[in-house]
């Protein structure tokens, strides 16, 4: 059970979150891009040994969507979001 | 083991959820309402109404359900302008009283934030989870105070009862 | 009845509180302060368990959690499965029996497997267990072999908890490092949260006779816990185990029956900003011919349970150690009478220290135990010079052995902190910490006294390791693992057979495996692979430490989820009338518990349906539609925000009016169907399905919050703030009339698609003119304050149209009669909205919305489709599981597709269902076949409507 840093709220236990998985690579224009870059997009995801900046949805609180890294080898939080004041 | 506390399932209060930038809400409601609060899950209370800030550009408003009509007429959450998001919102929560000496050990089988007076303090709020459901948490004279989604409301008495032994009054 | 082996003095028990128990169906009696194991001894119990795959006769080995051998299943009040004897507390009336004997561990039937040990090898369960004979052999072994069966029945009274702690400081152990932490922490003013697994606190200092600054250690102990006591900032548990190292310092913490009515077990899950692991070590054993014997015990217990339990596990005692500790053991057995017949020492050079403790016993040193002799108990030991001299047998009744001492590490290594090893301890120690944590004392390798508290008077600790004896002379088994019956023989076969590593090792042998988690034995079989491979031990290392540290009841960990509150629920205003009027209920997505139908007295499910049924299409009905999703969007992005999360076009909507839409997610999935409203310029109103709502919720935060955060969108959640009565069938709008209300309801004043706000029956309303039956609705939303009282006076005014409440099993039927999508049913993660015949729901003229691309993608891929038909059975009387497969020709073959709806059709009068079958669209008219194990159903493809085509009933 990870503790997680939500910028509204401080550190929170994991249960009031939903994970939001990886961040990726922003969305391409689809009537640009090529079919193979477009499949890439949708199903590549980053799936390091090692920090990955992942989304989590402060469900179970104050509703925020907040992006941390997260070292998949310890659970050390790397990287966390500012604070608000 | 039975705590020695008094469970209470309250009946609704007027509560309305505000959205949008703290200067547009001012500028609109500002009148009406207590001064916003400065920090993030703290609340300020003034003429009868309490204001929670729980969220990012989200707030709750909540006073006495005799109060509902006034407040709807002063905030007139249908004709605000397009920056702010005004809803009635008393329905959609369940409010029980978990107070005595007991009460934070009841909390601790409840819920898992850290509601230890020089963490939270007396004019703390916050949404965290009450058996696993999302919950506003308070405290309030003698104990906390928590609400669920109204729909979970016999299913948090259920719960209360098992953990305390003993029937909301 | 003779207390035979008690002391007559000492020990930290209660002679003026003796406690009957039962064992094995016999009658006892100890003392208040024994264990179950302390009371077995003392009333000179010596055979008390059985093994897990030979079934020899084992005795009491250890004193604590260690203990490989003795495990009991306790019955009655307390029931529970496979608890070593020495963590059982002894209570008036506790009833306990041994696991894996029939009918005692005297006489065990089962104790012909001894004779059958050569076909239970290493690796017995890979080899026989696999396909595809498994299932031949596995009743029988799992009968022979194993451990205790689960409780017939739950405890007969209290239950358990489970519950949150926060502290500035989790210590986990109260023997001297660990009390010494606490004080210092508590007079600091942190939050303290000091927990032990023993029944009092101070350790290993309760089995021993040492002293702190000239006076007993426990009184040190003794003022260590009064001071604690009297700090508010510091919590303080005995009997509470710290079984659990999660991220982040979570550590899981279970209690066992504290002193409080009714609570068996209480599990805490405490957050800690420092972690002090307190934790001691525990004695290994060693391995040697017969080490598994009734009274070969470890060393540290037989002291024990002399000074701790007054109690003399025998008269004649001999000693096999490897280091100093064993020296200390010997000098409290002969100050307590016992009689020392042999202190057995590995080493050549015994340091002189060691000596002097012992200046009058008989020491040999570089000496080994090569043997036991007796079965059901010791009578003899084998002492072998490593010199090759000739061994003798040396008269005994108690072997006590020490392999050394293992700093417990468990917590340490959970916390995924890395371990060293130590050549002078010849032990894993603490190396590096990943969390914020640090090992103190015997966990941290300070074995002993000296080293922790100020003043306080030890032996230095010293050993020469011995992994295992290996002499010619060496007679019988040599266990490494005692509980798992794991031998010698078995590692080497294990590493024949090519399993080098000491994961594999363990898995292929189970060494380490049992309840025990193999804590006396498991170094000796990293050393027996050491040895045999001639590589250092640091070399192979350790097996992976996993929680629990210590066996942890299910119920603890469950806390209060059993019953009623085993899974959430919610309920609406109505759900109390439902189950008056006799519906039955269950659940029906997202946790709702809704009626499912209404059966009068003697009447079927298929015939309360049906009558349902018939008055929505005939007359009309009313069902409790609350718990569909309902979200208020406000901003002057909406619009846009809502052409990119549903595939059609909303933003032309004017206000009042809806839309039904399919929001999709970016690979093309159908996220969910609902409905869009606009009640003002800024103003929206999202209708979901029930059971996405929360889903749905998610999306659209996420997408505004991360990828869209400058555009203007709110979202209000009001499922809960709406609730609503929905009056289908042709008499709806006659029952809105009677109830009063002042909305205009000619179809061209409020026609089908759109929303009115306005008093319904006398409440503030919400009314929309939305159908999933196929019959003029009115979806009545009012604050769930009013929904009973607007349901009673729907109720009162349907009366003259005989209006029936309609629960979700007649609601599944009318939406399959007119073809209506069911998410789960219809929709699964293969489906788009072309093959379900709703192409027109995707947008021509959008440049671009969630899914667009990847539906278009996949389709131009050309492969076949399964696509939306009706199905009629050619027998009309035919019902069709849903779920049936159809497959070509009905043949066994690849199947075409699956029926994923089947219902009675009262105004068809014949069964009507729904498939999705490849290429259905072109195949109307044609006969497909549903396959089942026995039996193949020809149906005939139609369009999926088998009621009101063009919808002329529900736009009226």
């Amino acid at each position: 059970m990870l503790l997680i840093p939500c910028p509204f709220c401080g550190a929170r236990s994991e249960s009031e979150f939903i994970y939001g998985g990886p961040v990726r690579a922003a969305r391409p224009d689809p009537n640009v891009v090529s079919d193979a870059d477009w499949v890439d997009y949708l199903t590549v995801v980053p799936n390091p040994l090692g920090p990955v900046q992942e989304h989590w949805w402060h469900a179970r609180g104050c509703g925020e969507w907040l992006t941390i890294w997260r070292d998949t080898r310890t659970h050390d939080i790397v990287e966390a979001p500012d604070e608000i004041e | 083991m039975r705590y020695d506390v008094t469970l209470q399932r309250c009946g609704l209060s007027a509560v309305f959820d505000l959205k949008g930038a703290a200067d547009a809400l001012r500028n609109w409601a500002g009148d009406m309402l207590p001064p916003l609060p400065d920090h993030p899950n703290t609340r300020t209370g003034g003429g009868g109404v309490e204001l929670y800030h729980i969220g990012r550009k989200h707030w709750l408003a909540r006073a006495p359900l005799a109060q509902e009509e006034v407040l709807e007429a002063q905030l007139k959450p249908d004709a605000c302008p397009a920056e702010i998001s005004i809803v009635r919102v008393s329905d959609t929560l369940s409010f029980f009283r978990i107070t005595g000496p007991d009460a934070s050990q009841v909390m601790a089988i409840a819920c898992p934030l850290d509601l230890h007076e020089t963490v939270f303090g007396a004019d703390a709020v916050t949404y965290s989870e009450l058996f696993g459901l999302k919950a506003l948490v308070l405290r309030c004279e003698g104990g906390f105070e928590c609400a669920v989604e109204q729909s979970f409301g016999d299913m948090v008495e259920d719960y209360l009862t098992l953990s305390c032994r003993q029937k909301p009054v | 009845m003779r207390l035979s082996s008690r002391l007559t003095t000492g020990g930290r028990i209660n002679r003026d509180r003796p406690l009957r128990f039962r064992f094995n169906g016999k009658d006892y009696q100890g003392f208040d302060g024994d264990t179950l194991a302390s009371a077995l001894m003392a009333n000179g119990v010596r055979v008390t368990a059985r093994s897990f795959k030979y079934h020899r006769p084992r005795g009491i080995v250890g004193h604590g959690p260690e203990e490989p051998a003795t495990l009991v299943q306790l019955e009655g009040e307390d029931a529970a499965g496979n608890c070593p004897a020495t963590a059982v507390l002894l209570r008036e009336g506790l009833s306990a029996r041994s696991v894996n004997c029939w009918p005692s561990p005297g006489f065990d039937l089962g104790g012909v497997a001894q004779v059958l040990a050569r076909f239970l090898p290493a690796g017995f369960y890979y080899k026989t267990f696999k396909w595809p004979g498994w299932h031949l052999f596995e009743p029988s072994i799992r009968k022979a072999a194993g451990l205790a069966p689960a409780p017939a029945q739950p405890p007969s009274s209290g239950h358990f908890e489970a519950r949150r702690a926060h502290a500035d400081v989790l210590i986990a152990g109260a023997g001297p490092a660990g009390l010494q932490a606490a004080l210092e922490a508590g007079r600091a003013g942190k939050r303290v949260f000091l927990a032990d697994e023993g029944s009092e606190a101070g350790g290993s200092l309760l089995n021993r006779t040492l002293s702190i600054g000239g006076r007993p250690a426990l009184d040190w102990v003794a003022n260590a816990v009064a001071e604690l006591c009297g700090m508010e900032n510091v919590t303080h548990l005995q009997n509470a185990t710290v079984w659990a190292y999660r991220e982040h310092n979570l550590l899981m913490v279970n209690e066992r029956c504290p002193e409080q009515d009714s609570i068996l077990e209480r599990s805490w899950r405490v957050r800690a900003g420092e972690v002090v692991i307190a934790t001691g070590a525990s004695e290994r054993a060693m391995v040697f011919g017969g080490n598994d014997r009734p009274g070969v015990m470890l060393a540290a217990s037989v002291q024990a349970y002399v000074n701790r339990w007054g109690v003399a596990p025998g008269k004649r005692v001999a000693l096999f150690t490897n280091n100093n500790s064993a020296y200390a053991v010997a000098a409290d057995l002969a100050a307590a009478g016992l009689i020392v017949t042999a202190i057995l020492d590995s080493r050549r050079h015994i340091p002189q220290a060691a000596l002097d403790l012992v200046p009058d016993l008989p020491v040999h040193p570089a000496t080994v135990a090569a043997g036991i002799f007796g079965h059901k108990r010791v009578r003899a030991v084998l002492a072998a010079p490593l010199s090759g001299d000739l061994a003798k047998w040396i008269r005994c009744d108690v072997l006590a052995h020490s392999g050394g001492w293992n700093p417990t590490v468990h917590l340490w290594s959970q916390s995924r902190s890395s371990l060293r090893y130590d050549e002078d301890l010849a032990a894993f120690l603490p190396d590096s910490a990943v969390q914020n944590c640090r090992a103190v004392g015997a966990a941290a390798g300070d074995l002993t006294l000296d080293r922790i508290v100020a003043g306080g008077a030890d032996l230095p600790y010293a050993i020469e390791p011995l992994w295992r004896v290996d002499v010619p002379v060496q007679r019988g088994r040599a266990f490494l693992d005692i509980q798992n019956d794991v031998l010698v023989s078995d590692v080497h076969l294990a590493l024949r057979e090519g399993y080098a590593n000491i994961e594999h090792v363990k898995r292929y042998t189970t060494g380490g495996m049992g309840v025990d988690q193999g804590k006396t034995g498991n170094i000796n079989i990293i050393g027996t692979v050491a040895m045999q491979q001639g590589v250092p031990i640091e070399q192979i290392g350790t097996t992976t430490f996993r929680s629990p540290y210590t066996p942890v009841s299910f119920g603890a960990i469950a806390g209060l989820r059993e019953g009623t509150v085993l899974l959430p629920y919610r309920h609406t205003p109505v759900t109390q009338w439902n189950v008056d009027n006799g519906a039955v209920m269950y659940e029906a997505g997202a946790r709702w518990q809704r009626p499912g139908y209404f059966p009068k007295p003697g009447e079927s499910l298929q015939e309360a349906v049906n009558r349902e049924c018939r008055a929505v299409r005939e007359a009309v009905g009313v069902y409790d539609g609350s718990p569909l999703g309902t979200f208020e969007l406000k901003g002057r992005d909406v619009p846009r925000f809502l052409d990119f999360i549903y595939s059609n076009v909303m933003s032309s909507l004017k206000p009042g009016e809806g839309r039904y839409g399919l929001m999709l997610s970016d690979d093309g999935l159908i996220l969910d169907d609902g409905v869009a409203f606009r009640l003002d310029d800024h103003r929206w109103l999202l209708s979901t399905s029930t059971g996405h709502a929360d889903v749905v919720n998610q999306h659209m935060e996420k997408l505004l919050q991360t990828e869209f955060a400058d555009w203007h969108a709110m979202i209000t959640t009001v499922t809960s703030q709406w609730n609503n009565a929905t009056i289908c069938g042709p008499h709806a709008r006659d029952v809105m009339q009677a109830l009063g209300t002042d909305i205009d309801l000619s179809p061209q004043a409020f026609p089908f698609m759109s929303i009115r706000d306005g008093m319904v029956a006398g409440f503030p309303a919400r009314v929309a003119r939305v159908s999933f039956t196929g019959e003029l609705s009115y979806e009545v939303n009012v604050a769930p304050r009013h929904l009973m009282a607007l349901w009673n006076k729907v109720m009162e005014a349907g009366a003259p149209f005989a209006i029936l409440p309609v629960g979700s099993e007649s609601n599944h039927v009318l939406r399959v009669e007119k073809g209506f999508l069911s998410l789960g049913h219809e929709v699964d993660g293969t489906v788009d909205a072309y093959d379900l015949g709703m192409g027109w729901v995707m947008s021509k003229t959008k440049p671009d919305y969630l899914g667009k691309r990847a539906v278009m993608l996949r389709r131009a891929g050309g492969a076949t489709r399964r696509e939306l038909v009706g199905i009629l059975p050619q027998d009309p009387n035919r019902q069709i599981p849903e779920g049936a497969p159809l497959t070509p020709a009905g043949c066994k073959e690849a199947t075409e597709g699956l029926v994923t709806a089947c219902v009675w059709s009262v105004v068809n009068q014949r069964w009507v269902g729904l498939a999705l079958l490849e290429n259905g669209h072109a195949r109307q008219g044609e006969t497909a076949h549903v396959r089942l194990q026995d039996e193949v159903i020809p149906v005939s493809i139609t369009k999926p409507v088998f009621h009101d085509p063009d919808g002329t009933r529900l736009r009226s």
